[in-house]
């Protein structure tokens, strides 16, 4: 009778796994067909001298000729872990602020909020950049106005130096000129990458257990030490959840490079994602391309890792 | 039943048209020339096509110059190609077809078909055949690329005395002038060599090369020559005149930007023109601005102007059927006595063929006749040199570099080595 039931518990078992597997099967085989197998090729290809007309095996070739490339290590890699090492830090406190002062509002401020910074993530790429190049416009853009009108303002009052008269003339080639480009650019990239954040703490903050927070303050806590000793810990997940995707979609920057400065000038916004698809679609040098992808891959890794070992916590 | 149901509606679902065996269809791709990014306007010309061959469909993706490269370059890895492709010689033969990409078209150019088209343009083959012999292009129209000037603010300048209204032409020295004349007359800024892209760079390239008769490649075009003397001295030129104040330039926009600014009147010249820009951009035009085309300045007043040619290539796919029908709709199109003036009329630009004839005087587009002025100009196509590709971006390089203050003669040997790679 036992042997009985326990036949029939496998088959359910049986059955429930087969289930699972079929509703697993059309994320795995999309995951498997567009994440794991271009993966695989990339890695693949860039052992070989793959262009439209060769196939042929190069070793580390394309690996060695990526390091001894100076637009490849004095321009791309640089400006990328600049984007990174600026767009990240800034992202997530930025975002942690707007939260902390957002969370605690009627429901109505909350998603007004959420909402308004939300929107630069869901209005498309292209959109967002054709209005941040009007914005930098150097002929007829706002930015320059406003400068040009500040300047103004500013010399009437009398609070105006000589030394300053450059810096609101008006005449600002924000995205032509190289000492100005790459800030303008992660300047649009922070815009387009808090929404997510934003929302995210916004929800950690209200699932914050609150019955510690009374008892700190009753216990006399001052608002830092409940941040710092309360919420903080309690949030650090999805900080840890912020910190790796935002590193890797700065890392991955590339659209706003491609629409409003093809890397220029003089390789000023140069970034590895950029110059990648510069050689896989303009040179058609696709094994040259896959092996800056693989390098590219391995420094998000070690990034990720890096974020994973300082963030960890003990139920992280 | 329930089941006999399904299977039904699932057949009806795969085999929706009841297609007979000689029915083909037939992918064309066609970057925006002129009318032919219209889709009322392709429409129309295949619905004249399949009132002749109504056995062959053809269905059309309209590309961009942003992205177009991309998406045909995408297309060739994944096997993918259209059938037809309507572009020039620089992308057909430089660079799919000595690629191995393009199918062989020298069938299409028959005795009659390449006598008419040489008697219009005698190189036209040879822009159309590949180094290794293939012809990869039938040519449908052709241009010369020129500049524009604002005649309204060129005549509130008084600086009109200094441009030859009959030949259009005019030399450095009355260039100089006249955007010194621009430039005291409160238009801050004449004209600016645009140099964020690739994008409509035969202007900054004919810009350069005509100030000092320079050229861009050797007369074999084997070998890109603006690290010569004349052309180091003609860059040299231009950083002057932007150091100078008389004109400007912009690292941070591409030709589609400086068209803009011209029409809307906020500079009085641009480096990128040709007929079929004067069409596009008729209703962007500011209220007061007067387009007058014109040839680039060069030292003696006798400019060279880059050639456009526009036509049609097969990609490679491997089915004859295709292939047969692909060569049908070509030959309707540019050869067809009444569909080939009218094929060529769409994109703005003049026809290969001698006996088309005047296409433009008593038309809607009368304007464009006036661009038969540059024909003696016509300086051939260079753009089949090897390389073009990798050209192309080190050509806007090397401008973003001379500007931001680079040696000219040193960047400009950077450029020539990076180009001429063998």
């Amino acid at each position: 009778m036992q042997k009985t039931v326990s036949l029939s518990m496998k088959a359910e078992r049986r059955r429930e796994n087969i289930a699972g597997y079929l509703y697993m099967a059309p994320s795995l085989i999309f995951f498997l067909g567009f994440v794991i197998f271009p993966m695989g090729m990339c890695l693949f290809t860039s052992f070989f001298d793959y262009t439209m007309t060769d196939f042929t095996f190069s070793g580390f070739q394309n690996y060695a000729r990526a390091f001894n490339d100076s637009i490849f290590t004095n321009h791309a890699l640089i400006n990328t872990i600049v984007i990174v090492l600026v767009s990240v830090p800034v992202v997530c406190l930025f975002s942690l602020w707007v939260a902390t002062i957002i969370y605690k509002m009627r429901d109505f401020g909350t998603s007004f909020y959420r909402c308004v910074f939300y929107l630069p993530v869901v209005t498309g790429s292209v959109a967002v950049t054709v209005v941040w190049k009007w914005i930098f416009n150097n002929y007829t853009g706002v930015l320059n106005f406003i400068m040009k009108n500040m300047g103004g303002m500013l010399q009437d009052i009398g609070l105006m130096e000589k030394t300053m008269g450059t810096v609101f003339s008006g005449n600002w080639n924000w995205l032509g000129n190289p000492a100005t480009a790459l800030g303008c650019i992660i300047m649009i990239l922070l815009t387009t990458s808090v929404g997510q954040p934003i929302v995210l703490y916004v929800s950690a903050l209200s699932n914050v257990n609150h019955s510690l927070i009374e008892a700190a303050e009753v216990d006399g806590a001052t608002n830092m030490q409940v941040f710092w000793r309360i919420k903080w810990p309690q949030i650090m997940p999805t900080t840890l959840y912020i910190l790796v995707i935002t590193t890797i979609n700065s890392f991955q920057c590339f659209a706003l490079i491609q629409l409003l400065t093809s890397g220029g000038p003089v390789n000023s916004t140069q970034t590895i994602m950029y110059y990648i698809y510069y050689n896989v679609f303009k040179m058609q040098d696709y094994g040259y391309g896959s092996a800056m992808g693989v390098i590219l891959a391995v420094i998000i890794a070690l990034f990720s890792a890096i974020q994973f070992k300082l963030a960890k916590t003990d139920n992280g | 039943m329930k089941k006999l149901l399904a299977l039904v509606l699932c057949l009806l679902m795969v085999v929706p048209f009841a297609a007979t065996a000689e029915d083909v269809t037939i992918t064309l791709w066609t970057y925006p020339i002129g009318s032919w990014a219209n889709e009322s306007t392709v429409n129309e010309i295949i619905a004249n096509f399949n009132a002749v061959h109504p056995e062959i469909k053809v269905n059309v993706q309209y590309l961009d110059y942003q992205s177009g490269d991309d998406q045909v370059t995408s297309a060739i890895e994944a096997k993918t190609t259209p059938d037809i492709i309507f572009e020039g010689p620089e992308r057909l033969v430089a660079n799919w077809g000595a690629n191995g990409k393009m199918l062989d078209i020298s069938d299409l150019w028959t005795e009659e078909t390449a006598a008419d088209i040489a008697a219009a343009s005698p190189t036209m083959l040879a822009t159309c055949t590949g180094a290794d012999g293939k012809v990869y292009l039938y040519p449908l129209c052709m241009t010369t690329h020129c500049m524009v000037i604002d005649q309204a603010a060129f005549e509130a300048a008084g600086a009109m005395q200094y441009v030859n209204l009959e030949t259009r032409t005019w030399t450095n020295e009355q260039f100089a002038k006249a955007c010194e004349a621009l430039v005291n007359a409160g238009y801050a800024i004449p004209g600016i060599v645009y140099c964020g892209g690739q994008g409509g760079d035969q202007g900054t390239r004919a810009l350069a090369y005509n100030l000092y008769n320079a050229t861009f490649t050797n007369d074999a075009k084997t070998e890109y020559t603006m690290n010569s003397e004349a052309g180091v001295k003609s860059l040299q030129q231009l950083v002057d005149w932007v150091n100078d104040g008389l004109l400007v330039s912009d690292p941070g926009i591409v030709a589609g930007d400086a068209i803009a600014l011209f029409c809307n009147g906020t500079t009085q010249m641009s480096f990128c023109w040709n007929a079929a820009l004067l069409e596009t951009n008729k209703q962007t035009l500011a209220d007061g601005v007067k387009p007058l085309a014109m040839a680039f300045p060069s030292e003696d007043g006798v400019p060279v102007l880059d050639g456009g040619v526009w036509g049609f290539g097969l990609f490679n796919n491997g089915d004859e059927a295709k292939v047969a029908a692909a060569k049908e709709f070509i030959k309707f199109v540019c050869d067809d006595a009444v569909q080939g003036p009218k094929s060529a009329y769409a994109t703005g630009y003049f026809p290969v063929k001698a006996s088309f004839g005047d296409i433009y005087t008593g038309t809607e587009k009368e304007g464009n006749a006036d661009y038969a002025v540059f024909s003696p100009y016509f300086g051939g196509i260079y753009q089949t040199a090897p390389n073009w590709t990798v050209q192309r971006t080190e050509w806007w390089n090397l401008l973003q570099r001379i500007f931001a203050g680079g040696d000219v003669a040193t960047e400009a040997n950077v450029y020539a080595a990076n180009v001429n790679v063998k």
